[in-house]
C-alpha cells in the first residue's frame, strides 16, 4: 500500500498493522470471551438444539430418534389435553400470583417508605423469606397445610373452621401455592418499590398538602402515577418470575392434586426428565422461550423509553 | 520537549464528524490554547492529540514521531483533567508516583521526582495525604504535580480551572503561567474563558464546530479579528456589531470599501459625547457602574442596541441622549460573510 | 392520646398482623425441628412439650448431611468467585471500550437474561452427560456461571461501570497501565458497592439451586442443601416431618443471621440487581 495522502516526507506515514482502534477491538473481544464463550456453549447451543429435538420423536430410553417435524407441536396443541391444562394453570398462577404480588408489594412500601421506629423491623422481615431457599420454605409449608392435624388447621379448629385438606384438592392447593409463593417474593417488589417511593421529591405531596388534599388523593393522583414506570418493569418481572417457578411446586405439590398444579416450568421437568420424551419437552421448552422473550422484549423497551 | 503538528486532522462519532480538518504547527515550548464555545470540539481535539480518542483521519506528529497508532502512554504527554481525576486509593504521593511505578521507575528516582515536583507546587506538606483531604486548589496542584512528575514533552490542560472558584482561578492562572516559564515545555491547554487564553496563550486556535476559525497571538486576535466570530469571542465585553450606516454616522461621513456591509466597534473604544455633537445618536437606557468604569447600554436611532464603556469623568445619566464616535483606525470592517474586510487606514 | 398517634397505632397493628406470616414459618420451622412425631401432629403448641434433641444429630446419620452442608457451600464460594469475574472483565468492556460487535454481544446476552433454566436444560444434560459431567458438581458451576444468573451479573457490573468517572481511567491510561491493569488497579478497586451486590446475589442464586442438582446428582454424598433437604422421605416418599424440619432449620437458621447482620447490604444489593439487571 502507498501513501496516497503523502503530505508528509515521513518514511513512517503508512499506518501500522496493530493501529489504536484495533488494538481496542481485541481488548473488548479478550475482555467479553470466557461470557462469550460459555454463553454459545450453554445457552445459544442448546437454544438451538431444542428447536432440533422439538422435530422428532426422541424417547431417550429406547433411544431412538425419528424425524417428525412438526408434530411434537401438534401434540402439545392439539391432542394432548394435558397440555392446555398446564397452559391453563401457568395463566391462573400467573393472573393469581401477580395482582397479588404487586398490590401487597405496594401497600407494603407505602408503609414502610418512610421512616418511624420499627420501620427496619418490618422490612426486615417482609424480606426474609426472598433470602430463604424455596425449598425449605415449602417444606415448611407443606408442613403447616397438612390436612389432618397440620398446625393450621389445628388452629382453625379452635376458632371453630374445619379447614380443608389443602394441598389435596386441586383449586385449594393451587390457592396455597400461589399465596405462600406471594409471601416468599412480595419483600423484593417491596424494595424496589421504596426505592422507586423514595426517589419522589417530597416536595410535590407538601405542594399537595398545602392545597389541601387528603393522603389518599395524594397517593392516588400524585404517587400513583409517578410510580406507573415502576409498575411495569415490577408486573414484567413478577410475570416472568411466575413462569419460572419450578422448586417451589416441587416440593409441595409435585405438580398434583390431579395435575391441578402442574404449570409449564414442571411439566417440562416431568416430561423430560421423569417420561423422557425429548422431544416434546423440547417444543414445550420453545413455547416458554417465546413466552419469555416476548415478556423480556416488552421490558427492555419499557426500559429504553425510560431512560430516553 | 517537542513540537506537535497536527495535519487534515478528523474525527467523527458514529456518523456525526465533531472534528472537521484541522491542521496546524506547534513549535516546541509554546504555550499554545485552544478556545471556542461549548461544544466545539475543543477537548476531543486534546483528546485526540492526548491518545484517549482514535483520529478517523489525517495526521498527528508529535516531536519526529507520526503518533497516530502509538498508545497515550507512548506518547510522551501527560495531561491535567478538568475533574483532576486523582485515585481516591491513593496518597497524594502515590498519586504522583503511579506513572513512573507503573513504568518500573526505581524507587529512588521516582521518590527524588516526586519530591522535585512537590517542591515546586509547594505540595510537601501534603504529600501523605489523600484526595479527599485536600481543598479544591490543592487537588489541582496534585493534577498537576502528577504531570510534571512524568517529565512529559508536551503537557495537555483540560479546562484545568473550571472547578475552582474566582479567586482561585486567577491565582492558579498566574502559577500555570509561571510553571510554563520555569519548564519551558509545550503546553495545550483547552478552556472556553477567553480571559484565561488572553493572559495565558503564546498564540489562542480559536475553533468553531471543529474547525480552525483563526490562530494567532492574543493582540493579534483583539486586533484583526478574522471574522464577526472571532471578533464577538475574544474581547470582553463582547464588540458591537453593527450596519455599514452606523460606522458612516460614527466616522463622520468617511467612506468605505464596497465590499463592508456591517462594522464592528469595541465598547472600550467608542468614545460617548454629549448629545449636541456629530456621530451616532442614541439614547442611555441602562448603566452598570462599576468603579473603574461604567458600562452603558445604547439604544440607538434605528433600534438597534449597543453597549459602550466609558472610563474617565461623569457618566451620562440614564434616559439621557448621547453621541458615538470612534477613532477611524479602530473600526473593523466586515463583508456579509462576516469575514474581515481590511480597512482604507 | 391524639388522633394522630391512634392512627400510627392503627398501622403498626396492621404491618405486625400482616407480618405473621412471614414469620410463624420459621418460628414453627425451629419449633417443630425439636419435636418428635407424634407431638408435631398433636395440639399445636409453640414450645415443645419434650425437646427432642435427637433429630439433629439424626439429621447427620440419616444422610451425609455435613458433607452436602459442605457441598453447598463450597460450589456457591467457587461459583462466586467465577462469576465476579467474569461478569466483572465482560461488564467492563462492555461499559468501557469501544470495539466491533459490542452492540450484538450486549442483544445476544439480553436473550438470556430473563431466561428460565428449563429452556435450556434438556440440552445441556445431554452436553453434560457427554462430557462424562453427571452426578459431578461441574454442572452445577458451569450452568449458573454462564447462564442468566451469570448474564444478570455482567449487566449489573456493566452498569455500575458506565456510572464511575472516565477520567480516572483515562489517568491511568496516560500513567501507562494496561487495559487489563486499569481494570484491575483502577475500575475494580472503585466498584465494591457492586461486586458485593453481584456476589451476595449470586452466592445464595448458588445455595439455593434446585432445577440442576436434581437432575445431575444421584450419589447422596454429593447432594447439595436444597436437594438433601427434599430426601428426608421414609420408605413410602413420605416426608419424616421431624427430621426434615430440623434439617431444614440447620440450612436457613445460619443465613438468617447473616441476613440480620448484613440486612442492609443485602437488601440494597437486590434492589441494584432489581433496577439495573
Ligand atoms: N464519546 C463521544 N461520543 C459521541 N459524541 C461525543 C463524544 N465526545 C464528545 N462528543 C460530542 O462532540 C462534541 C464536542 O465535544 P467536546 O470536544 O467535549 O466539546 P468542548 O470540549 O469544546 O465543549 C459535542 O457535541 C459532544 O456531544
Ligand atoms: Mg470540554
Amino acid at each position: 500500500m502507498t501513501n496516497s495522502l503523502s503530505h508528509r516526507s515521513g518514511a513512517q506515514a503508512r499506518a501500522p498493522w496493530l493501529t489504536l482502534q484495533r488494538r481496542d477491538a481485541i481488548e473488548g473481544w479478550l475482555f467479553v470471551s470466557p461470557t462469550l464463550l460459555g454463553f454459545l456453549i450453554f445457552f445459544l447451543g442448546p437454544l438451538i438444539a431444542i428447536f432440533i429435538y422439538a422435530m422428532s420423536d426422541w424417547n431417550f430410553l429406547s433411544g431412538e430418534a425419528t424425524f417428525v417435524g412438526l408434530a411434537n407441536f401438534e401434540d402439545a396443541l392439539l391432542a394432548n389435553p394435558d397440555f392446555w391444562l398446564v397452559l391453563r394453570n401457568s395463566a391462573v398462577f400467573a393472573l393469581g400470583l401477580v395482582p397479588l404480588n404487586v398490590a401487597l408489594a405496594l401497600f407494603l412500601a407505602v408503609a414502610l417508605s418512610r421512616p418511624f421506629r420499627g420501620v427496619i423491623v418490618f422490612r426486615t422481615i417482609f424480606f426474609a423469606p426472598v433470602i430463604t431457599s424455596a425449598i425449605a420454605w415449602a417444606i415448611v409449608w407443606k408442613f403447616l397445610l397438612q390436612g389432618e392435624g397440620g398446625p393450621i388447621n389445628q388452629m382453625l379448629a379452635m376458632i371453630g373452621i374445619t379447614g380443608p385438606n389443602w394441598l389435596r384438592e386441586p383449586n385449594w392447593a393451587m390457592a396455597a401455592v400461589i399465596v405462600t409463593r406471594v409471601i416468599k417474593m412480595v419483600g423484593l417488589n417491596m424494595i424496589l418499590y421504596i426505592a422507586a417511593l423514595q426517589a419522589i421529591p417530597r416536595d410535590y405531596d407538601e405542594a399537595a398538602g398545602l392545597e389541601g388534599a387528603s393522603r389518599w388523593q395524594i397517593f392516588r393522583l400524585i404517587t400513583w402515577p409517578l410510580l406507573g414506570p415502576t409498575t411495569l418493569v415490577i408486573v414484567i418481572l413478577t410475570t416472568i418470575g411466575s413462569f419460572k417457578v419450578f422448586d417451589h411446586i416441587y416440593q409441595m405439590t409435585g405438580g398434583g392434586p390431579e395435575n391441578g398444579t402442574l404449570v409449564l416450568a414442571f411439566y417440562i421437568y416431568q416430561q423430560g426428565f421423569q417420561f423422557f420424551d425429548i422431544g416434546y419437552a423440547s417444543a414445550l421448552a420453545i413455547i416458554m422461550f417465546v413466552i419469555v422473550t416476548i415478556l423480556t422484549l416488552i421490558q427492555v423497551s419499557l426500559r429504553r423509553k425510560d431512560d430516553a | 520537549m517537542a513540537n506537535v503538528q497536527l495535519q487534515g486532522l478528523k474525527k467523527s462519532f458514529g456518523a456525526v464528524e465533531i472534528i472537521r480538518g484541522i491542521d496546524l504547527q506547534i513549535e516546541d515550548g509554546e504555550f499554545v490554547v485552544f478556545v471556542g464555545p461549548s461544544g466545539c470540539g475543543k477537548s476531543t481535539l486534546l483528546r485526540l492529540i492526548a491518545g484517549l480518542e482514535t483520529i478517523s483521519q489525517g495526521e498527528l506528529t508529535i516531536g519526529d514521531r507520526t503518533v497516530n497508532d502509538v498508545p497515550a502512554s507512548a506518547r510522551g504527554v501527560a495531561m491535567v483533567f478538568q475533574s483532576y481525576a486523582l485515585y481516591p486509593h491513593l496518597t497524594v504521593r502515590e498519586n504522583m508516583g503511579f506513572g513512573l511505578k507503573v513504568r518500573k521507575v526505581a524507587r529512588v528516582e521516582r521518590e527524588r521526582a516526586v519530591a522535585d515536583a512537590a517542591a515546586l507546587l509547594k505540595l510537601d506538606a501534603l504529600l501523605d495525604r489523600y484526595p479527599r483531604q485536600l481543598s479544591g486548589g490543592q487537588r489541582q496542584r496534585v493534577a498537576i504535580g502528577r504531570a510534571i512528575v512524568a517529565n512529559p514533552s508536551v503537557f495537555l490542560f483540560d479546562e484545568p480551572l473550571s472547578n475552582l472558584d474566582a479567586e482561585l482561578r486567577v491565582h492558579m492562572r498566574s502559577e500555570i503561567a509561571s510553571l510554563h516559564q520555569r519548564v519551558a515545555t509545550t503546553m495545550i491547554y483547552v478552556t472556553h474563558d477567553q480571559v484565561e487564553a488572553m493572559t495565558l496563550a503564546d498564540r489562542i486556535v480559536v475553533l468553531r464546530d471543529g474547525r480552525v476559525e483563526q490562530v494567532g497571538a492574543p493582540q493579534e486576535l483583539y486586533e484583526r479579528p478574522a471574522n464577526i466570530f472571532v471578533a464577538q469571542f475574544i474581547g470582553s465585553p463582547k464588540m458591537n456589531i453593527l450596519n455599514v450606516d452606523a460606522a458612516k454616522a460614527l466616522l463622520s461621513g468617511e467612506t468605505l470599501p464596497q465590499s463592508a456591509t456591517q462594522c464592528g466597534v469595541r465598547p472600550e473604544h467608542l468614545q460617548v459625547g454629549s448629545a449636541e455633537g456629530a456621530g451616532l445618536r442614541g439614547t442611555v437606557t441602562l448603566a452598570e457602574y462599576a468603579g473603574a468604569e461604567t458600562l452603558l447600554h445604547i439604544e440607538l436611532e434605528g433600534g438597534d442596541t449597543c453597549l459602550a464603556l466609558h472610563r474617565d469623568g461623569t457618566p451620562p445619566r440614564v434616559r439621557s441622549g448621547v453621541t458615538l464616535t470612534v477613532e477611524p483606525s479602530r473600526i473593523y470592517l466586515f463583508d456579509q460573510n462576516g469575514v474581515a474586510v481590511p480597512t482604507a487606514a | 392520646m391524639t388522633r394522630a398517634s391512634w392512627n400510627r397505632l392503627a398501622w403498626i397493628m396492621a404491618l405486625t398482623l400482616l407480618a405473621l406470616p412471614f414469620v410463624f414459618p420459621f418460628l414453627w420451622m425451629v419449633s417443630a425441628g425439636f419435636k418428635s412425631v407424634t407431638e408435631i401432629f398433636g395440639a399445636p403448641n409453640l414450645i415443645p412439650r419434650v425437646w427432642r434433641y435427637e433429630n439433629f444429630a439424626e439429621v447427620f446419620t440419616y444422610q451425609p448431611f455435613a458433607r452436602q452442608y459442605f457441598n453447598s457451600l463450597y460450589i456457591a464460594g467457587v461459583v462466586t468467585i467465577l462469576t465476579l469475574l467474569i461478569s466483572s472483565l465482560a461488564g467492563y468492556a462492555l461499559a468501557r471500550i469501544r470495539f466491533v460487535g459490542a452492540g450484538l454481544i450486549m442483544l445476544l446476552l439480553v436473550t438470556a437474561l430473563m431466561m428460565p433454566d428449563e429452556v435450556t436444560i434438556i440440552p445441556n444434560f445431554f452436553f453434560i452427560r457427554w462430557l462424562g459431567l453427571v452426578d459431578t458438581h461441574w454442572p452445577l458451576i458451569l450452568l449458573p456461571v454462564f447462564g442468566a444468573q451469570g448474564v444478570v451479573a455482567t449487566f449489573l457490573m456493566r452498569q455500575y461501570f458506565l456510572s464511575l468517572p472516565k477520567e480516572l481511567e483515562e489517568a491511568a491510561k496516560m500513567d501507562g497501565l494496561s487495559r487489563f491493569g486499569i481494570w484491575w488497579k483502577i475500575a475494580i478497586p472503585m466498584s465494591r458497592p457492586a461486586l458485593a451486590a453481584v456476589a451476595i446475589i449470586t452466592f445464595l442464586n448458588s445455595w439455593n439451586l434446585f432445577l440442576e442438582p436434581l437432575i445431575f446428582l444421584s450419589s447422596l454424598e454429593k447432594f447439595t442443601l436444597p436437594l438433601a433437604l427434599s430426601n428426608f422421605n421414609d420408605s413410602y416418599g413420605l416426608p419424616l416431618w421431624n427430621l426434615q424440619l430440623a434439617a431444614t432449620t440447620l440450612a436457613v437458621i445460619p443465613v438468617l443471621i447473616i441476613y440480620l447482620i448484613a440486612q442492609r447490604q443485602i437488601v440494597e444489593s437486590f434492589a441494584l440487581s432489581g433496577v439495573k439487571g
